[in-house]
């Protein structure tokens, strides 16, 4: 793949809709599955990710050059896990507030398949600048996915929404249980792909 | 062979500059997330006696931290306890070194002032001197006083067990009697949702009010909480006083009521804090009697 001709504006509507990481990329089911119990827990995850994503992007991007192309994949985990723990500690040290409920996710991060991916796929082969956008466009993609998986485990398994209680009562409580997390995201996988039929036929007859 | 050479320097290299950058951060980091970490402790303790931000903690209240220590010596192993003490008007600490009986073998004035006394390797430093080879000491736990003025208010003891997953580390606040104060839960790594709910009130509140006696035999049901006291442990302001003491009294002597789906989380807290509170008394009314009958001049 050579470098991507797309604008900014369009990395990060792919990142965010078209090649969502979550529902259409299947990436990083892990964290999908078995932490978005809560609105909550999505967010901060989502959003631990998305600063790791954009740091780690860039950086590969930026040395891209000087990787031995057989030892990239360490050199791509020795980056993220670089970044994980500068943000650890520097949230420890100066945000302790966020650190007490992000500490646990942040952690987490290194394993994730999301953002070696994109830096095999899109960061080795682009600007620095593109990079940039793309770790945006991903790193926001996987936030919402995160956010609404979380949305629905959360209404259905504890009645409630960001912790307020809106039904008063717990429809299914299986539903916060992990193995609940693959129905879940399976069933919203079936509807983002859906929409996307629907979209494309409409398209199509139009023209 | 030449390829190999550059796969090599070039990993090398990258760990090392992975290794630069971390190193760099941690010690920049390392102060202020020490003193987060302090000052977290500082006020978890301020809030289970019941301090906070609206009720301010009086002057006059002091904490005053005890050490446990392993002192191992030709195969003979013996308890060491750093004590706060007063000696020529300045607070010091000093080492007490007991059998596993309870009974006193040897003083040692330590050169510390509490505030160095806070930091592990000053402690170690401090201990080294008194205590050389072929003496060795392990660090086994710390407990904190709480006296208001001259009076013995309640004891906070730091704790760690098992938990479901890894461990959970917990701050347990008791009164002189034994009779717990408060439960916090420091850290732990349970499953959010799920066993991570030993962090809500309706939980850890249950542990409120339990006395030595009760807390002996206590146990966890898997009955469901009842409203009321569900209520009370969310909320105990918004209740009014007359309601508040009957809700507690009736509850008082119940078992915990266990997290639905966490059995074994809730389990493990109450096993884990049975265990804490029985050892501690045990040692502390040996560390008594000892600091009694030698009248040693201890601040606790």
């Amino acid at each position: 793949m050579a470098a991507t001709k797309k604008t900014n504006t369009e990395l990060v509507f792919n990142g965010i809709l078209l090649e969502n990481p979550i529902f259409r990329l299947a990436l990083s089911m892990c964290p999908a599955v078995g932490l978005t119990t809560s609105i909550k827990n999505g967010l901060l995850l989502g959003s631990a990710v998305l600063f790791v994503q954009i740091f780690s992007s860039c950086t590969i991007a930026a040395i891209k050059n000087y990787i031995h192309p057989r030892i990239r994949i360490p050199t791509y985990t020795l980056t993220i896990a670089t970044w994980v723990t500068v943000i650890d500690l520097v949230l420890a040290a100066y945000v302790p507030g966020a650190y007490k409920e992000m500490g646990i996710f942040v952690k987490l991060i290194v394993a994730f398949a999301i953002i070696t991916m994109r830096l095999e796929a899109f960061a080795c082969k682009n600007s620095v600048s593109a990079s940039f956008w793309d770790g945006i466009g991903m790193g926001i993609g996987f936030l919402f996915g995160m956010v609404s998986i979380g949305f629905v485990r959360e209404l259905l398994g504890a009645g409630t929404i960001l912790g307020y209680d809106v039904l008063g009562f717990k429809p299914l409580l299986f539903f916060i249980l992990p193995a609940a997390g693959f129905f879940c995201v399976g069933i919203m996988m079936a509807f983002f792909n859906y929409i996307e039929v629907v979209f494309n036929r409409r398209k199509e007859r139009k023209q | 062979m030449k390829e190999i050479t550059r796969i090599t320097i070039g990993l090398t290299l990258s760990c090392f500059f992975a290794a630069l950058i971390m190193g760099a951060v941690f010690v920049v980091t390392d102060k202020p997330k020490k003193q987060n970490e302090h000052q977290h402790v500082q006020e978890t303790m301020l809030g289970l006696l019941g301090y906070g931000s609206q009720k301010p903690a009086p002057q006059e209240l002091k904490f005053y931290p005890v050490y446990r220590y392993i002192i191992e010596e030709k195969g003979t192993t013996y308890l060491g306890y750093m004590v706060p003490v007063k000696s020529a008007d300045r607070e010091t600490y000093e080492l007490l070194m007991l059998t596993l009986e309870g009974s006193l073998v040897q003083r040692f004035p330590l050169k510390i002032s509490p505030e160095h006394a806070v930091a592990v390797s000053e402690r170690q430093n401090a201990l080294k001197e008194v205590l050389p080879a072929p003496k060795t000491f392990a660090y086994q736990d710390q407990t904190v006083i709480a006296r208001l003025g001259d009076k013995r208010v309640a004891y906070l003891l730091p704790g760690e067990f098992t938990g479901f997953k890894t461990f959970i580390r917990v701050m347990l606040a008791l009164d002189p009697q034994f009779e717990i104060i408060g439960l916090e839960i420091m850290e732990h790594e349970e499953d959010p949702g799920l066993g991570a709910e030993i962090k809500q009130n309706y939980f850890k509140n249950q542990f409120k009010n339990k006395s030595f006696d009760r807390l002996k035999s206590l146990t966890v049901v898997k009955d469901p909480l009842p409203d009321d006291y569900r209520r009370y442990l969310d909320a105990a302001d918004t209740i009014n006083a007359g309601e508040l003491e009957t809700i507690r009294n009736q509850y008082r002597d119940k078992d915990i009521y266990a997290l639905t789906g966490a059995t074994i989380s809730s389990r493990a807290v109450t096993n884990g804090t049975k265990n804490m509170v029985k050892r501690f008394a045990y040692r502390i009314k040996i560390l008594d009697e000892v600091i009694a009958g030698k009248q040693i001049p201890a601040l606790i």
